[in-house]
């Protein structure tokens, strides 16, 4: 498995050791790319700050909070309404962002009572709201407010409210995995243990590192209900502040997002003794064997088999029809920590798709040792990959659609590659039996799309068909179909709304009989 | 009736308006041909600005980081600096232009940008880069002074006074737009072709609507060139027209080379651009072709058949660069609305002096608030708590839920504009920009008269 030195990076040699070709017959005990190192200055890298990890992917999705950054009013404003973790509270987290706004004089003569002033500005402002995570920044760090002590001091004047305070800096790390790593500490230090609520359940897991995008929480949540399991805490995508408070009271931790919180589920296990279950949420396959996995742990499998066997007599039929249609496509699977490798085999495997590349902005070496044995040989791995870099493997590999954020996305685009928002999604949710369905959905119309194949025409160059008024995404995706296939009366395609989880939250669950002299575990 | 000027007085910010200095920065360097700016701070100064581009803009743009980490942060990161410029120019051979934008962490550690920009030209530049043209410009903006608008301002001027040279007196005029978009410049250029002025664009976007072309072009970028900006000193004259985005430029140039200096207003409404008009005729004894009296006289006929059937009387709450929210406040005037909230997201002590705000004050005939250093929640808590009752808001994608939550229309103008397609392609500057501001409040309040089944007959015969 040799480095791969981009022809871009030449002058800076150091690359190499960041990018790798999977090689025939090779593993990644061969090579493996370096991970999770300081960026180059200069090289137009990818990766943001160790703020946004912090307050943006994990903090933020939590529900019931506000949220306020102690700095100037940019580290706010610029990571407020970029994703799309929804909630089932008419979404307060992505609406509201608050900002201490710290301007000159507080830099030099302090900022702690502006602090102490905004915090309680912003729960008068938001007489519902009683809990609080305030963020530090690259200001607020540097100047040394001592965050801490003045929530206390808060906390003990006010005992009605409680305030988390999350010290993750910008320039705290490499990337945002820095900021991962320090708000999972900073919760379980501070705040697990500090509720004990009485559970009367017999089955009780907190569902880590899932931060409900575009609904996928609510999806995953509906599978878990459906076997009768009770789920205390979600961190963090549509969770509740205060439930996490009580993660040391479930009996397992089911984890999603190992990039992001695997650090939690590791805490909670040395300190509580909760195991530790890595699950899948994408990909029938996967998504069956976690919940069958779950299901085991209790001694609940038949409750999973029934809903595996109902979820893909309904839908099977759906991914079949997208699968035949979306055979040895080439994909550049390019997203930020973990997707790499929760998506590069299940895509290929159920999708039909070949994975020609991973890269991943912030994920460690683990993550490239995934991705990259889940990929296809031949297939590129790339770590920080930076814009110039990006491009080269778009113009060697010539994919057919690239999974990515929106802004590389727009690159993409620009050389003609139609890409899929590998983050906040196009039209998710994309976890669960359906949401699988949906993302192979979104692929075949991105890569069908007609409008795509009129860019690839130069008017004043090539012969301009005059026959057609218009194509369909059938007639390209069917043209070279066996009619034995195209006519497959088994297969359709996508049936669901658009709408796919709102309903989800006025659902009836079926009550199951309790276990016998089971005490309850409060 | 009276018309007040208030301050927020709550401490910190519910969802502002405005973000911090280095993007105003970052927004003028894009505006630059061959231009890479390299923003001296952590990686999400830079990440989430393009992010809030490409939003935009649906475009990405090209701006790099010095990715400051926690050694930096300790011992100082300038090595970090040189490290990005060596870097960049190396793999990027077509930059000439290299602006280093400074960010509250590295103000607040105390790199000196204008000794390593020093060093770097005696020594990386001279050694590595011999031959090559390039150009390190440091420009201080901390965040925690102004915002993105003194940002740009502070980029704009930085820009203007580090290529300004004096030569032989060019027949030009110099434009400066402020922070405005494709289409604004595009009618901007309408209007200068109709009088047949020839003028240095600052800054020459409207390749920021970049097509899909058969080659392959990759990125959006400007098209104002080093020339361009070096000319400036030799122009007839400079009209900004924005005050707070690229005023400051606009005087010094005036100040250091003499070239006379017309600042504001921007053209936002018949009046204003009206006065652009004459401007620009005075400046360049060019006389107001008959093309423009015609297009004029297209948007009054447009304005004539909506203003006081439709919109007379509307209440208005406007959000919006300060330049932007006063021209719109004033076109409200003039279309008999009433812009009862007017928001200025920063804390420029200078709004409440500025003219034009007074000259709202003054002939405001209802109940109006223009509130600085304003917020978001200025805009929400009035009508959540306090009664205020809107007909429609201006304002940019940023408070889309005020009028999702509360029902109340709305227009997208300025920047960000992300949850409507195409908006950054529409003029709000000129005629045309004035008929299609006024056309779609019109249409915007029809949508909402047919979607709240309110009076919505009325349109049957009109």
């Amino acid at each position: 498995m040799p480095y791969h030195l981009f022809k871009c990076s030449q002058c800076i040699p150091e690359r190499e050791k960041h990018a790798v070709i999977k090689g025939v017959g090779e593993d990644i005990s061969m090579a493996l790319p370096l991970g999770y190192l300081n960026t180059i200055p200069g090289t137009i890298s990818e990766r943001g700050c160790a703020y946004c990890g912090a307050k943006h992917v994990i903090g933020t999705p939590m529900k019931d909070v506000i949220h306020l950054s102690h700095g100037p009013v940019g580290c706010t404003y610029d990571t407020w309404q970029t994703k799309r973790y929804i909630s089932d509270n008419n979404n307060f987290q992505l609406k509201y962002t608050f900002a201490s706004d710290m301007k000159e004089k507080h830099i030099v003569f302090g900022a702690e009572q502006l602090l102490k002033k905004n915090i309680l500005d912003a729960f008068a402002a938001f007489p519902d709201i009683k809990r609080m995570t305030i963020y530090q920044t690259c200001a607020s760090a540097l100047i040394g407010d001592d965050i801490n002590a003045l929530a206390d001091e808060i906390m003990e004047e006010n005992p009605d409210v409680d305030i988390f305070v999350c010290n993750s800096p910008g320039f705290g790390g490499p990337s945002q995995s820095g900021g991962h790593h320090k708000i999972n500490i900073a919760w379980i230090n501070q705040k697990v243990g500090t509720v004990n609520p009485s559970i009367d359940a017999d089955y009780v897991i907190n569902y880590v590192g899932e931060y409900n995008i575009q609904g996928d929480q609510e999806v995953m949540m509906d599978y878990f209900k459906r076997m009768g399991i009770y789920v205390l805490a979600t961190f963090t995508g549509n969770g509740s502040y205060d439930d996490l408070r009580a993660m040391h009271k479930a009996h397992l931790n089911v984890l999603e997002c190992a990039r992001s919180a695997e650090y939690i589920c590791n805490e909670l296990r040395v300190r509580y003794g909760i195991p530790r279950m890595d699950i899948d949420g994408f990909g029938f396959e996967p998504l069956s064997a976690s919940l069958r996995k779950v299901g085991l742990f209790f001694g609940i499998e038949e409750r999973a088999l029934t809903i595996i066997e109902e979820e893909n007599a309904r839908w099977q039929p759906e991914l079949d029809w997208y699968k035949a249609r979306l055979m040895h496509k080439k994909v550049c699977l390019w997203p930020g920590g973990s997707k790499l490798w929760h998506w590069a085999n299940a895509i290929h495997e159920e999708m039909g798709v070949d994975v020609v590349s991973v890269y991943t902005k912030f994920g460690h070496q683990g993550d490239m040792e995934k991705g990259i044995s889940r990929c296809e040989e031949g297939a590129l791995a790339v770590d920080d990959p930076n814009e110039l870099e990006g491009l080269e493997a778009m113009e060697t590999l010539q994919p057919d659609i690239i999974f990515t954020g929106k802004r590389p996305g727009e690159v993409a685009k620009k050389i003609r590659v139609p890409y899929l928002n590998a983050h906040a999604y196009h039209n998710g949710p994309w976890k669960g039996f359906e949401g699988w369905v949906r993302f192979a959905r979104d692929m075949y119309n991105g890569i069908y799309s007609p409008i795509h194949q009129l860019s690839l025409l130069d008017i004043s160059q090539d012969e301009i068909p005059t026959d057609k008024g218009f194509v369909t995404n059938r007639m390209l995706s069917d043209a070279d179909l066996s009619d034995e296939v195209r006519n497959d009366p088994n297969l359709r395609p996508y049936t669901g709304n658009y709408d796919c989880v709102s309903p989800l939250r006025n659902k009836v669950y079926p009550e199951f009989p309790r276990k016998e002299k089971e005490v309850s575990v409060a | 009736m009276t018309c007040e000027i208030l301050e927020r007085t709550r401490a910190g910010i519910i969802n502002p308006i405005f973000t911090c200095q280095p993007c105003g920065a970052q927004y003028a360097s894009i505006g630059i041909d061959r231009c890479i700016g390299i923003v001296h701070g952590g990686q999400g100064c830079v990440m989430f600005v393009r992010l809030l581009f490409s939003q935009h803009f649906k475009e990405s743009f090209e701006l790099a980081s010095t990715s400051l980490h926690e050694d930096g942060a300790v011992f100082g990161a300038l090595n970090r600096v040189e490290e990005a410029v060596d870097v960049l120019l190396m793999r990027y051979p077509d930059v000439k232009v290299v602006p280093i934008i400074s960010t509250c962490a590295t103000e607040v550690i105390g790199d000196d940008i204008d000794g390593v920009v020093r060093k770097l030209n005696e020594g990386l530049l001279r050694e590595k880069f011999a031959g090559r043209e390039v150009h390190l410009i440091p420009i201080h903006t901390p965040s925690f002074v102004g915002s993105m608008i003194s940002g740009y301002d502070i980029a704009v001027r930085d820009f203007v006074s580090y290529f300004a040279r004096k030569g032989q007196p060019t027949n030009k005029i110099n434009l400066i737009t402020g922070w405005v978009n494709p289409g604004d410049v595009s009618a901007l250029k309408h209007l200068l072709k109709a009088m047949e002025i020839d003028a240095n664009l600052l800054f020459e976007i409207e390749n920021f609507d970049a097509p899909l072309m058969p080659s392959g072009n990759t990125v959006a970028h400007g098209d104002t060139t080093i020339e361009d900006l070096r000319e400036t000193a030799n122009a007839v004259g400079t009209i900004a027209l924005n005050r707070y985005e690229g005023g400051k430029a606009a005087e010094y140039l005036q100040k250091e080379f003499g070239v006379p200096a017309v600042i504001g207003p921007a053209p936002i409404g018949i009046r204003n651009t009206d006065t652009l008009l004459k401007h620009l005729s005075d400046m360049t004894g060019k006389p107001i072709p008959e093309s423009l009296v015609r297009e004029r006289g297209i948007a009054l006929d447009a304005l004539t058949d909506i203003v006081h059937m439709f919109l007379a009387d509307k209440r208005v709450a406007i959000y919006a660069n300060p330049d932007l929210a006063i021209g719109l406040a004033e076109f409200c005037m003039d279309l008999e609305m009433q812009p009862v909230l007017l928001l200025l997201g920063d804390d420029n002590s200078n709004y409440a002096k500025d003219p034009r705000v007074k000259a709202l004050r003054e002939h405001a005939y209802f109940d109006m608030e223009i509130v600085t250093n304003a917020d978001l929640w200025e805009l929400e808590d009035r009508i959540k708590n306090k009664g205020l009752k809107l007909d429609l808001i201006l304002g940019h994608s940023k408070g889309r839920f005020v009028s999702i939550d509360y029902g109340i229309p709305m227009v997208r103008v300025g920047f960000p504009v992300y949850d409507r397609a195409g908006m950054y392609r529409h003029p709000v500057l000129g005629y045309q920009g004035a008929t299609y501001l006024a056309e779609t409040m019109a249409n915007t309040i029809f949508t909402d008269m047919e979607y709240k089944k309110n009076k919505e007959w009325v349109l049957n015969v009109w």
